[in-house]
């Protein structure tokens, strides 16, 4: 019985040694070079293991997970990764989040093909994330 | 027989405390009430729109209202008898005192009763939390005009 139990839990504890980044970017109506620039920012930034990229005109949505054992530094992470493509494009309007609720609906985004729909999900997770209370 | 001499024996016949075994009972019902905590706030940033800062509301408010209705039930009774801190350190914890705390004085009445025994036990919660808050906060304001941390 204490054999099966261990045995139960040694992929749960396995799972969490794997070290691959997973970041995926989509975007409507965006050139390419953008996407492999804000890609490679995203995945220089070594705290992170999941970044979600959407793009649409001249709003990116960038939501990132930080890894659990430095999440007391999330915040940090974010601003820091939110200066640096501000930095780089003055034109866009960029919002860097590592909140999860950001996560899930820009992964459902990613699949989502009609563009005025992406763009109004896009505005409406900004308005979301200024929320405070 | 001489104070000293009762105690003694009192000490041998008293079973020992399993203090390991408490421990680890509230460290376990603790962690399956937080894993529920959890799963309720995901359940808010998944199906409602609550983001990680505003969903912590509205699962405090949920896990409450759960205990509540578990006190009245009397089923709170018996996890806090197996538990122990297990089940009181939680804000689950808050909602069985208050709610616990209005049946005792149910008898008394509604207004001496129910009303004056309700926040017996968690009144002093609500002082020394917003004290304290409100003491953090001042702290914090102070840093902030310092320039020493943001908001």
């Amino acid at each position: 019985m204490k054999k099966l139990v261990a045995l139960f839990f040694v992929p749960l504890f396995l799972i969490g040694c794997s070290n691959e980044q997973t970041i995926e970017i989509s975007g409507v109506s965006t050139d390419e070079v953008k996407k492999v620039e804000i890609e490679d920012m995203i995945r220089n930034s070594k705290e992170v293991y999941s970044g979600t990229a959407i793009m649409v005109n001249n709003e990116l949505l960038v939501a990132i997970q930080v890894k659990p054992w430095l999440g007391f530094k999330e915040q940090k992470v974010e601003k820091k990764l939110q200066k640096e493509i501000e930095e780089k494009y003055p034109d866009l309007d960029v919002l860097v989040s590592s909140d999860y609720k950001m996560h899930w609906e820009t992964q459902k985004l990613l699949e989502e093909g009609d563009s005025t729909k992406v763009t109004e999900e896009v505005k409406k997770l900004k308005s979301l994330a200024k929320e405070e209370t | 027989m001489d104070p000293q001499e009762y105690q003694q024996i009192e000490q041998k016949i008293t079973p020992p405390t399993p203090y390991f075994k408490n421990a680890l009972k509230a460290f376990l019902v603790g962690g399956i009430i937080c894993t529920i905590g959890q799963a309720i706030t995901y359940l808010y940033i998944i199906f409602f729109d609550f983001t990680d800062k505003t969903a912590g509301n509205a699962t405090v408010a949920t896990m409450v209202f759960i205990a509540m209705v578990l006190t009245g039930l009397g089923l709170y009774r018996k996890l806090g008898a197996f538990a122990g801190a297990g089940s009181a350190v939680p804000v689950t914890g808050f909602g069985n005192a208050v709610v616990s705390a209005a049946i005792e004085g149910r008898t008394e009445g509604w207004v001496l009763g129910v009303g004056s025994n309700m926040f017996k036990l968690a009144g002093s919660v609500i002082l020394f939390g917003v004290g304290s808050a409100f003491f953090i906060a001042l702290i914090k304001l102070i840093l902030v005009s310092m320039g020493v941390v943001e908001w």
